[in-house]
This record gives C-alpha cells, structure tokens and sequence, in this order.
C-alpha cells in the first residue's frame, strides 16, 4: 500500500518535473496575440527597470523625414513609446508597430538601445497564416543595427525564402522605427 | 474656458481704466486727496495682481486638465491601433480578477472567461502528535468556472460566474452562481450595482483566479473569518479616482443558526463559514453591510481597510431572553497591503472578528464545551515570492514562495465554555509556482501545520491552474 502510494506521488512528481521543464524553454504561443502588450514590455526591460511611456506628435515636416530616413511611406502623426530607465540611466526605447503584412495586420514591438541599435524584436500580433511569420533566428539578424550604414541597405538582412512580404514588412517596420527613433531622440542627448 | 477668459479680461480693462480716472484726478493738488488716492490705486494694483494670479491659477488647471484628457486620448487611440485584447488582456478592474473583468473592456455584446483549479493533496501518515493522521491523499477537480458577461450599452452590463465544483453535481460536488449582478456605469470609473454580489473583504474574496495569488490552498484566514468565497444579494457603489478605489454594499446577513430556507449550516468553532446564504433563498430577517477602501497610487504598491457589520440570528429566538430575537452581532475587519513589483509578490492581511450573544446561540445550537462558537476570531498572514527568472530572457516565470499564517478561530469563547486547541493553529507554507504564460499556473508547495492540541497533519500539494 505504501509503496503504491510512493509510487503515485513520485509519478506525479515526474509529471510535475516534465511540465515545468517543458515551461522553461521558450514557449510557442498560439491564437492571434502571441505577447501581450505587458509581457512584451517586460522582456523588453527585465529586471530592475522602471517602464515610463511617453507620447511625440510628428509635425508635416517632420513626418516627412521619418518617411526618407525610413525610405518608406510616413509614419503616423502619434507616435507611443516607453523608456526603460534604472538608477544608472536610460537602458532602451520599446515602440509599438502596427503594419500590414498582406492583406492582415502584424503588430512588432521594436526595442533601440540608447546608441541606437537595435536591441530586440517581438512579434505580438501575427494575423496572416502561421507559415509565413518570421521566424525568432530572423528576427535576432536584426540586433545591433542601426539606421545609418548597414540597414541603409536593404539587403543587409537576408529576406526569408518564401515569405517575400513578411520579410519586406519586418524591414520596413524596423527602418520606420529607427527613423521616429532618430528623429525624436527620446532620450534627449543626441547620442545616436 | 474662453468665457471665463473674456470676464476676467472685461474686469482687467474697467480696473485700469477707474485706475487711469483715478491717477487723473490725482493730479488735483490735495496733500489729502493724494493720500486716498494712493491708497486707493494700491489697492486696485493688488486687486489687478489678484485677478491675474486667479487667471494664472485657472490656465494652469486647464492645463493639466488639457494634459489629462490628451493622455486618455493617446491611450485609446494606442488600445484601437494595437487591439483592447493585446493592451487590456491583464486588466482587473473594480477588484475582479483578470478573466472576470472582460466584460468591462468589452466594447458590447457578449464576453466569455473563466478559470479552473486542480488540485493533489498528499497528506502526511503521522500528525503532529505522532499518532496515525488517516488523511487519504486526493485529486480533484477543484473548480471548473465560466465568467459570462453581457454589455447592453455604455452604461449597463451583466457578469456573472458559473461555477462548478469538483467536477459534479452530485453529493461529491455542486453547482452554483458565484455571483450574477447587474451594473450601471455613471463613468468609466464609477456605478452601482445589484444582485448577487461578491462581498468585498479581504484579498482573495473578490480576486482568487489561481494565476493572481501564491499557494495551492487559500490561507485559512481568508476562509474561516473571511469566509471565501462568500456572496450575498444586494447592492452597492463602487468607484475609482486616482489611486483611491472603494466599493460598499447592503446584503442580507449571515445565518448564525443555520437550518433555514438557505440551508446554511450556521457559525461553528471553526469560524462563521457556515453562515453563508450564497443567494439561495436566504432569510433576510437581519442584513449586513459590507464596505472597503484601498490606495494604489504608488506603482506597485496597495493596501488598503474592509469590514462588514450586521446581524446574524435572522428572526431566532434568544433562548436566554424569551420573546427577544437573537441579535448575533458580526463584526469583521481587516487590513492588507501588497507590494507586486520588479519580480516580487509580497502580501500582508490581519483579519478579526467579533460575535455577540455567543452563548445565546451556542444554546440555540446546542453546542456544549469547546464546541462553542468563538466570540473573537483572529488571523494573519505574511507571504513573499520572487520571479527567480525575472532577469531571463524568458516569457516562464517561477516564483519560489513562502507564507506564514496565525489562525484562532476561539481566541475569545464565552463564560461556561471552552476553546477546543485544535482551532489556534499555525500554518508554514513554502513551494514554487511556475507560469510558463501568465495565463496558466502550476503550483507546488509543503504545508507544515501545527496548533495547540498537536493533531496537525502536514501536507504536499500540487496545483494546476488556468485562466482565459
């Protein structure tokens, strides 16, 4: 009998094991929202970091050179973004964009690192068919670029075989980003 | 705005011209005279800096006032552009747990949530003493809930929460509405509302999806002087306004007795949990008032103040004082506070309450020696988690905790009687809890139990748990 029940706890015990172990490797999330806006937020700044979210409005002029810094169509006159801040200063910028892949939207949270670069990137939303999202190993080609020299060009980062529009999407997305990013200088020293 | 401007600007220029009329007349040569008039053209020159300071007061109130509204405005517009369900998916709202809150971010029609909790006990062979505990281990499908909400328009909606209760109607389980109320919003922030509410006490008593609170089990605290889950009929207010939010509401009272329409089983030892009505045809000879204030202001961290008065015979004979009813007056009040933040969950609560005519109604319920119901009930707990993970680059969360709490459910008993030691017990929880998505939880934890007769029975627990 107690050997039976020893035998059952510990069963349940691997069980429980299993599961957590399963947790703990980055999970694929399915449905439409695959991060919500809080959870983004917090793999954006994890830690000891205080979240501050701001809001710009782009003036013509300014809307106008977004548009050629991105090489893109104009970005939206507001514009949202949250500054990660610790004791020792500002440790990135998170902005939140919305974008059509094909016919359906993908919303993208986009971090820049005080210099600049590009420190993550996050899908959030993916409506168009699962095939076609970006995969994480593309997405990290992006890290540490910046706007001016290597993601001038467009082909700096190798488009996805078989996901043309999600790929030119992305890359819009993040030059867009960068360019409000550059335009606004959040952190208001002119670093990058 | 631009009225008020044009009033004080209208009473700007009659001032400097009586002042322009004045120095004129100054001019006549009258040491006297002179002396007015300074006095005079002083006193318009404090009126003139009056009105302007009142001018510079009003724009700077239009102006933060401007700067709230475009706050709001911003924020709408980024909820529209991302999606209410990517912005809002964690938001609680009037004291509810996430899944119960849809229906207010819901912009019309139907919402549908819910939660569940399973849970495995395995009891220690041995209790305290050393004796055999004859516990059996268990598995059950603790709670199974749908959370169906209606919102008619901007102003009225229906929540409600279905629950079902290990895993059966039959005499194992039960089913039951955890509440039903109507709501009528006079702003995004404030409404009243009435039905079978849940009563506002405590932590856990309005907020106990599994995902927001640590530990397998409920404290005991929060179900035998605050009887968790415990709803009642009746209605009441609720409001928010910065940082500050309070709700209060009039409901039928607790059954002391037992043995009525409602089938409550009546106060016991072991706390007023038994006085519950739950909404099904509860006598409503005594009613009860039920109310709370908590300050959120500072990100982070809130605390706040609960109580609830009423009587509790519900139209009972006092045997003690024939002809007299039983009054049973129940007082409960309770502090907490919380600190969730930067990877921490901290939670403090101390609970009491207070019975009258306790010996008038151990004797209508015939119960003898340490049988008696307690006149004094007190109860706290600490706990303290910490997300381990918090500076991984990872979405999973594991929240190692502990928690301590302090029951006596007989701190007071009255003269004649006696307080059984197995009701003044301390309770040592400490375990994990694991939530791969913020929507699921999977708990374990070691509950070492004790009180003062030594019949305490340790315990293992695993806990599984979700909300959507």
């Amino acid at each position: 009998m107690t050997n039976r029940r020893n035998g059952a706890t510990g069963a349940l015990c691997a069980a429980c094991l299993l599961f957590s172990a399963g947790a703990l490797r980055p999970v694929p999330a399915s449905g439409q929202v695959l991060l919500t806006q809080d959870e983004a937020l917090r793999l954006a700044f994890p830690g000891f970091v205080e979240v501050e979210r701001r809001t710009a409005f782009l003036g013509e002029v300014e809307r106008a050179r977004v548009a050629d810094l991105a090489g893109s169509k104009a970005s939206g006159a507001l514009v949202t973004y949250y500054v990660g801040r610790t004791p020792d200063g500002p440790v990135g910028v998170a902005y939140f964009d919305v974008h059509r892949v094909r016919t359906l939207p993908e919303v993208l949270m986009v971090v820049v690192t005080p210099t600049g670069r590009i420190d993550r990137i996050e899908i959030l939303r993916f409506a168009e068919p699962r095939e076609y999202m970006a995969p994480a190993g593309w997405l990290e080609l992006f890290e540490d670029h910046g706007l001016v020299g290597d993601l001038a060009n467009k082909n700096t980062v190798a488009w996805i075989t078989g996901a043309t529009l999600t790929s030119r999407a992305v890359t819009d997305a993040v030059r867009r980003v960068l360019a409000v990013h550059e335009i606004l200088d959040p952190l208001g020293d002119g670093t990058q | 705005m631009s009225q008020i401007h044009r009033r004080i600007r209208r009473q700007a220029r009659i001032l400097r011209m009586l002042a322009t009329l004045l120095l004129a007349a100054a001019a006549v040569p009258s040491t006297a005279r002179a002396q007015d008039i300074d006095d005079r053209v002083r006193q318009l020159e404090e009126q003139v800096a009056e009105l302007r300071g009142l001018l510079e007061a009003r724009e700077n109130a239009d102006l933060a006032e401007i700067r709230r509204q475009i706050e709001a405005i911003t924020t709408e517009i980024e909820m529209l552009r991302l999606g209410t369900d990517l912005v809002r998916a964690e938001r609680s709202r009037f004291g509810f747990g996430p899944a119960a809150s849809k229906v207010y971010s819901s912009p019309h029609g139907v919402s549908l949530g819910g939660y569940g909790e399973t849970l495995y006990e395995n009891f220690s062979a041995e209790r305290e003493d050393g004796s055999p505990s004859s516990a059996r281990d268990q598995l059950d499908v603790l709670r199974a809930i749908v959370y169906a909400g209606y919102k008619f328009d901007d102003r009225f909606l229906f929540n409600s929460e279905i629950e079902f209760e290990h895993a059966s109607t039959g005499s194992a389980g039960s089913a039951s509405i955890e509440f039903a109320y109507l709501d009528y919003l006079f702003s995004d922030r404030a409404g009243i509302r009435a039905g079978l509410v849940l009563l506002p006490l405590g932590f856990l008593n309005e907020l106990h999806e599994p995902t927001t609170w640590l530990g397998t089990e409920r404290p005991v605290v929060e179900s035998r002087i605050i009887p968790s889950t415990w709803r009642e009929s009746g209605i009441g207010v609720f409001a928010e306004f910065d940082g500050l939010e309070i709700r209060g509401f009039l409901v039928n009272g607790l059954d002391a007795v037992g043995g009525g329409s409602s089938e409550a089983g009546g106060f016991s030892s072991a706390g007023i949990r038994g006085g519950r009505q739950k909404g099904s045809k509860a006598v409503a000879e005594d009613f009860g008032f039920a109310a709370r204030a908590d300050y959120s202001g500072v990100p982070g961290l809130s605390f706040g103040l609960s109580g609830y008065i009423g009587e509790s015979g519900q139209g009972a004979e006092n045997p003690l004082r024939p002809g007299e009813e039983l009054g049973v007056r129940t007082l409960i009040a309770e502090g907490h506070a919380a600190y969730k933040a930067n990877g921490w969950d901290l939670r403090a609560l101390a609970a009491s309450a207070d019975i009258s005519d306790v010996a008038a109604l151990n004797t209508v319920r015939g119960l003898v020696g340490s049988e008696s119901v307690g006149e004094r009930l007190t109860g706290w707990y600490v706990h303290a988690g910490f997300d381990v993970l918090r500076s991984v680059d990872t979405r999973v969360e594991l929240i190692p905790y502990v928690r301590y709490e302090s029951v006596n459910t007989q701190a007071d008993v009255p003269l004649g009687f006696s307080a059984d030691p197995a009701n003044d017990l301390e309770i040592w929880t400490i375990g994990a809890a694991v939530r791969p998505i913020p929507r699921i939880v999977l708990k374990a934890d070691y509950q070492l139990q004790s009180n003062q007769a030594r019949t305490g029975v340790n315990q293992f627990d695993l806990s599984l748990g979700y909300i959507f």
